[in-house]
């Protein structure tokens, strides 16, 4: 194997082809198609890797050989390629190991990590409405997959607010091509300032916003995340918190960088955020149950980082993918630890008792997401509160002083958790009892602290590696050299 | 009296069948009707595309030779996709809503709102009464009094 750049073409031709064979694959042999799926993913992870290791700085393929402004086009940087590892490895980690897994789930999950890294990778506006689609396809199936009632309920209100969200993107995309005449994104940021910069414009960026913003779980329309992550099977929940937001959010933040880069496209990603976090936040506080809390957490941490990405330059880009980067560690890990406890708070008393790796486990992610020093998560929200406070408008200190708000009552409920965790048990409860596929959700939550302890060890060159990724992103007439310059290495 | 420009036309037509279609969205209760609204919403995306590639002066692009002004082939081709997956998605959607019909017997997403919460909030060990949007005291409003009634009738 060479690390040629359209290796990367198979992360996601190699899913998408494995998710359909997968069923016939099963009438031969089942263990083999028990087994295709990981293996696929690993050989990504592999390739994905290599890729990174021979580190060119950012290449372009044209898919079938057709050059970029009509042909479309897969974009290589260090932004795409760190995304395309994480889906491939979180897939791998979130998998459906279990026995009792049907088949049709596997296939779904392959297809949402095809669909992932082609969104991940993509440079073409209508490409990545389709590789939008794909995965939302795939998230119903895979939400509507434990076949209760309320999980149907919750996936059919998933669809309609989810075609609610297409259509708006549909139309936004419709605009932006009656302006421009181009989807390519490297010709529309060309375009951008002379065709863009009007109401019509506008327009465009808030429909596609906020059609993007259903999976990014952006404010307004964000009604389907409690309902769904309390349903839906926890590890399912953990990979469409974890992986799947932050993928729209980085689709979105391409989008806002080279093409919708003006001041009111900003401020409108800062109210939402805003308004996100505050809605978030309270919610969270409010609920009694876990999964509902946690969810509405999720809600409110995905507001900071779009508080992040509305900090002009550089800064506000690298705040956002570091809040994204350690929301995609600690949120995952948090979900399939609250499967172990059931879903209630008032049942998880005296639990530290019963399996004291798990609540310590719960404990450090607490601190981090509220962001305690040594932890990446204060690093995180440091970069966040320094980049606010270098920006001259009001708006921003408004921001500031929201996010610090959010910290309290973030402090306020989480520890409401670790205090019942740690209490002494009135009477032997048996809700701490683990149960089902516990061993496996602990292992792999076990793996996420791992990876978050090592970024506090590891911080400086994590951050030097977030700090030129971000200074590549925002650099957008290398983005446009390259596509254009290369002109398609053909496949 | 003179027709307006077909082009406004076209135009108002499409952006209509997306509000049309938003509006049914947010306003009915009924699942069907609001997967229907979402499809005439899905239309009127579909014509806006197929509207930002067209002229009045051209023709059909199919290549032949002759060199009259063709249509943009591009966003035809994007509707057809987009068509495809509308229609992938509606199913899968119908599917879904027959699902929640067999187990639950009614269409009603007010009535349906409130079993989720309710089985979200058993399943929690929680009052469902706790949640953020009830009222305070023990005072209902007609129209909870209307959906509870209706909930004591089915269970």
């Amino acid at each position: 194997m060479s690390g040629a750049p359209g290796m990367i073409m198979l992360t996601v031709a190699l899913p998408l082809l494995a998710a359909f064979l997968l069923p016939v694959l099963d009438r031969v042999s089942a263990t083999l198609a028990r087994v295709t799926g990981p293996a696929l993913l690993a050989l990504g992870v592999v390739m994905v890797w290599q890729l990174w290791a021979s580190a060119s700085p950012a290449s372009v393929i044209a898919i079938g050989g057709f050059a970029p402004p009509l042909g479309i086009v897969f974009y290589i940087d260090r932004l795409s390629l760190l995304f395309t590892l994480l889906v491939l490895l979180l897939t791998l980690m979130l998998w459906p190991y279990g026995k009792d897994t049907s088949i049709r789930e596997m296939s779904l999950t392959l297809l949402l990590a095809a669909a992932a890294c082609g969104l991940a990778l993509s440079g073409d506006i209508f490409n990545i409405y389709v590789f939008y689609e794909l995965a939302s396809v795939a998230s119903f199936g895979l939400v509507s997959a434990t076949r209760t009632g309320p999980a149907f309920i919750a996936a059919v209100r998933y669809v309609i607010i989810s075609g609610f969200g297409t259509v708006l993107a549909l139309t936004g995309i419709a605009l932006v091509y009656t302006q421009t005449g181009t989807l390519n994104l490297a010709q529309l940021s060309q375009l951008a300032p002379q065709q863009l910069d009007n109401v019509i414009g506008m327009i465009a960026f808030v429909l596609i916003l906020l059609g993007i913003g259903v999976k990014a779980e952006l404010f307004p329309v964000n009604t389907w995340v409690p309902e769904v992550y309390a349903t839906a099977k926890k590890r399912v929940t953990a990979l469409l918190a974890g992986l799947i937001s932050k993928l729209a959010v980085i689709v979105l933040v391409r989008l806002l960088v080279l093409v919708f880069h003006s001041e009111q496209a900003l401020q409108i990603l800062l109210v939402l955020g805003v308004l996100g976090v505050i809605s978030g936040e309270l919610a969270a506080w409010r609920s009694r149950d876990v999964s509902r809390m946690l969810a509405y957490s999720s809600i409110g941490q995905i507001g900071l980082v779009f508080i992040a990405f509305s900090i002009p330059g550089e800064a506000g880009v690298m705040a956002g993918l570091a809040l994204a980067l350690h929301h995609l560690v600690a949120k995952p890990a948090l979900f399939l630890l609250a499967d172990r406890w059931g879903n209630s708070i008032a049942g998880l008393r005296g639990a530290a008792k019963a399996s004291p790796v798990a609540a310590a486990l719960f404990v450090l992610f607490a601190l981090s997401l509220v962001g305690v020093p040594p932890l990446p998560g204060f690093w995180a929200k440091l970069l966040l509160v320094t980049g606010l406070l270098s920006q001259p408008a009001s708006a921003y200190w408004l921001a500031m002083a929201v996010i610090l708000l959010a910290t309290v009552l973030e402090a306020n409920y989480f520890f409401r958790v670790v205090v019942t965790l740690y209490d002494a048990p009135e009477h032997t409860s048996t809700a701490a009892s683990a149960q089902g596929h516990g061993r496996l959700n602990l292992a792999t939550s076990a793996v996420f602290g791992v990876a978050l302890l090592a970024a506090v060890i590891f911080i400086t060159p994590v951050q030097q590696y977030l700090h030129a990724t971000s200074v590549q992103v925002s650099d957008t007439q290398a983005y446009i050299d390259s596509v254009f310059a290369h002109n398609g290495e053909r496949q | 009296m003179t027709l307006p420009d077909p082009g406004i036309v076209l135009y108002s037509g499409a952006i209509g069948l997306v509000v049309i279609g938003i509006a049914g969205i947010v306003l009915s209760r009924n699942l069907f009707r609001i997967l229907l609204a979402l499809a005439i919403a899905e239309a009127g995306a579909n014509m806006l595309l197929v509207l930002a590639g067209f002229r009045f002066d051209a023709i059909a692009p199919i290549v032949t030779g002759a060199s009259t002004a063709m249509v943009d082939p591009v966003p035809q081709a994007m509707v057809l996709t987009a068509i495809v997956i509308g229609v992938g998605i509606q199913a899968l959607a119908l599917s879904l809503i027959l699902q929640v019909y067999r187990i639950y017997g009614t269409l009603d997403m007010r009535v349906l709102s409130q079993k989720l919460e309710q089985s979200i909030s058993a399943e929690a060990g929680v009052m469902p009464g706790n949640s953020q949007d009830a009222p305070l005291d023990d005072w209902s409003m007609p129209a909870t009094a209307s959906v509870v009634a209706q909930l004591e009738k089915q269970s």
